[in-house]
């Protein structure tokens, strides 16, 4: 009895020990963006990043100037972010929510073929059709505008929304909607009364998904958004690193800003985002 | 009041190349319960979903107080469901799930706010769940949950009510208990009703008619007396009865009948191009004794006790089982023989190549007959 007891404990403090180095292995690179960020730029270079610093020398000037200093200007980066990320989240998601809702409960011609299409979007890298896209949004005066990349980005992200909410969809019950629909509600009430409230999850999920990707792009940003004052936030943050020396506070500090809304994104809805998984799996 | 008639002609539904439901025509009489019974997959659900409006047909017509409305909305229909598995919207109060019918509606209705509280309370005091209405349906048992499903079902008064196997996710004893108040509600409030179900005891028990089903057609309709004395189809007799009729595969020669165990006589020209016939005899109407003058011999293979009433398995040859059901007290153990008196006057004879039940064949079998 006692042996069994012993084991069992030693298995319980070796597991833990390994998560917990892993954990640590895994958070070692933000606390390391963090300590750089927060300390002088002369202690990083001769002493090295990895140490316990001495609280008097920290300080916030580098996250100041990244977001203050008119060379930098994060902040209009800031700004642009949440509005192209937000946009590109909300209006992929309420035609996708539509799309998915007609693709699951409703009967019309070429609905395999459309379905199909939306996949083969989803597979298309985005690379491969910028070239044809420069040029469609010259011609459309929608080069280097904020609502121009806003449609490019919804245009993404209503393919694969689509797809990912119709799966979530297909987890309601039949016998649900089937019963909204002999009651008389229209497609639209058991849309908005049924459908939306049981999918929560889900919805909540793909906005996650939706916003971080639009938040981290920096490709599509790089070629259709040119001005100072349209750039987003991933360019600025590739314009902290100067041509011949690298100010690591400075970066650390503006990479920190970057993630900060991600991050707050994944802590508020991590719940969400793992029931959301289902998304993924496809149910007929 | 007079219920709403319904009337089937000649519906056919197919999903791809599988024919779901076969030119089915049916007619319901205004408050009639009529309950569809038959095995899973024989298109019973597929039917109710037509006259829901769940389902369009591919061929016939749906008619709903003498007025076509095969092509009409579902919420148009003035239909009510009740589904397997109550369909309650988990994210609303019971009381948001029976006012649910009422606020989609409530617009077109020119219902005000209290107008549907009104329904509601009604509706849930006719059923006594007024006191569950605040709570969600996770909160609520699998009874309390019915009758909110059929609260719901109720509130908009239909003229029809169709339901989809209501009772199969209930507990046994709260079945018997919700079968017996859902009978007495129908007959109170009078609506038509179709009853979906594969289980046969709940078809005879509550249904003013049963229409028998398999392979997307309907075998037999008739009141449950009808359908479970006269079975006109090999199919009722074996699908209907705990347990089911005994089916016994006979040699026709000239006027003999020869089954395993025993022979009967008949006038021969009645069986004029059957080589065999299957002769069809309920558990309940063979008689147990112990006198040699009685008609088949036979081995007792297994008992079953089941309280009230005992099945007793009889090997009457090598590979045929007779299942006799006695309400008798029986001492009767594996290897001991038995004689079976048949009460032939109740027997069916079926053609084995159609499972019609050959019905003139009856009076013959009736006749004398000996080993």
């Amino acid at each position: 009895m006692i042996k069994t007891t012993t084991k069992k404990l030693i298995k319980t403090i070796l597991i833990n020990a390994v998560i917990w180095a892993l954990a640590l292995l895994w958070v070692l690179p933000f606390i390391g963006l963090a300590l750089v960020s927060l300390m002088p730029y002369r202690g990083v270079i001769v002493r090295g990043w990895l140490r316990l610093p001495s609280l008097d020398s920290l300080s916030f000037k580098n996250f100041i100037e990244a977001l203050a200093n008119p060379l930098y200007d994060m902040a209009t980066g800031y700004r642009n972010s949440v509005i192209v990320a937000s946009a590109s989240t909300i209006l992929p998601l309420i035609s996708a929510a539509l799309a998915a809702y007609a693709f699951t409960y409703l009967d019309f011609r070429l609905k395999a073929m459309l379905f199909g299409l939306i996949i083969v979007i989803m597979m298309v890298p985005q690379q491969l059709v910028v070239v044809p896209l420069f040029f469609l949004y010259n011609y459309l005066r929608l080069y280097n505008t904020i609502p121009g990349i806003v449609l490019l980005h919804s245009a993404w992200g209503v393919a694969w929304s689509t797809f990912f909410l119709r799966n979530y969809f297909k987890f309601i019950p039949k016998s649900l909607v089937d019963a909204a629909r002999v009651f008389g509600a229209s497609d639209f009430q058991i849309f908005r009364k049924i459908v939306m409230p049981l999918s929560i999850p889900g919805i909540i999920a793909a906005t996650v998904l939706q916003f971080t990707w639009v938040w981290n792009d920096l490709f599509y940003a790089l070629t259709f958004l040119v001005s100072k004052e349209n750039q987003v936030l991933t360019q600025k943050l590739v314009m902290l690193k100067g041509e011949y020396h690298i100010d690591w506070g400075l970066l650390t500090a503006g990479s920190i800003i970057t993630m900060s809304m991600p991050l707050i994104l994944y802590i508020a809805f991590n719940k969400y985002f793992m029931r959301g998984v289902a998304g993924w799996g496809v149910r007929r | 009041m007079r219920g709403t008639p319904v009337k089937l002609e000649g519906v056919t539904k197919r999903f791809r190349n599988v024919v779901a439901v076969c030119n089915l025509k049916l007619e319901i009489s205004g408050g009639e319960l009529l309950v569809l019974l038959g095995p899973s997959g024989c298109g019973k659900t597929t039917t109710l979903r037509v006259v829901a409006g769940l389902e369009i047909p591919d061929e016939g017509r749906v008619y709903i107080d003498n007025t076509d409305v095969t092509y009409l909305e579902p919420g148009e229909r003035g239909v009510a469901m009740v589904f397997q598995d109550y369909a309650l919207y988990p994210h609303m109060t019971a009381f948001d799930n029976i006012a649910f019918p009422l606020k989609v509606r409530a617009k077109r209705l020119r219902l005000s706010k209290r107008d549907i509280e009104e329904r509601v309370l009604r509706v849930a005091k006719m059923l006594g769940i007024e006191s569950l209405l605040d709570r969600k349906p996770t909160q609520l048992s699998g009874g309390q949950q019915q009758r909110v499903a059929l609260a719901r079902a109720l509130v908009t008064e239909p003229r029809v009510w169709l339901m989809d196997e209501p009772l199969s996710n209930l507990d046994a004893l709260i079945r018997l208990q919700v079968r017996a108040e859902l009978k007495k509600l129908q007959k109170d409030l009078g609506i038509t009703t179709i009853y979906v179900t594969h289980d046969q005891v709940e078809a005879l028990s509550l249904a003013d008619r049963v229409a028998v089903m398999n392979a997307g057609r309907i075998v037999q309709v008739g009141t449950p007396r009808e359908v479970y004395e006269n079975p006109q189809h090999i199919f009722v007799a074996t699908f209907i009865g705990a347990p089911p009729m005994n089916i016994v595969k006979c040699k026709v020669s000239n006027n003999l009948i020869e089954c395993p165990g025993f022979v009967k006589r008949i006038p021969g020209e009645k069986l004029q191009g059957l080589n065999t016939i299957h002769i069809g005899i309920r558990p309940e109407h063979i008689e147990l004794t112990r006198r040699e003058e009685s008609d088949i011999e036979g081995v007792v293979y297994v008992v079953e006790p089941l309280g009230a009433e005992y099945i007793i398995n009889v090997l009457i040859d090598k590979d045929t089982l007779i299942k006799v059901k006695t309400i008798r007290e029986v001492q009767l153990s594996t290897g001991d023989k038995v004689y079976l008196r048949v009460d032939w006057k109740k027997a069916v004879a079926f053609d084995p190549a159609t499972g019609q039940t050959l019905a003139d064949l009856l009076p013959t079998l009736k006749g004398e007959g000996s080993r």
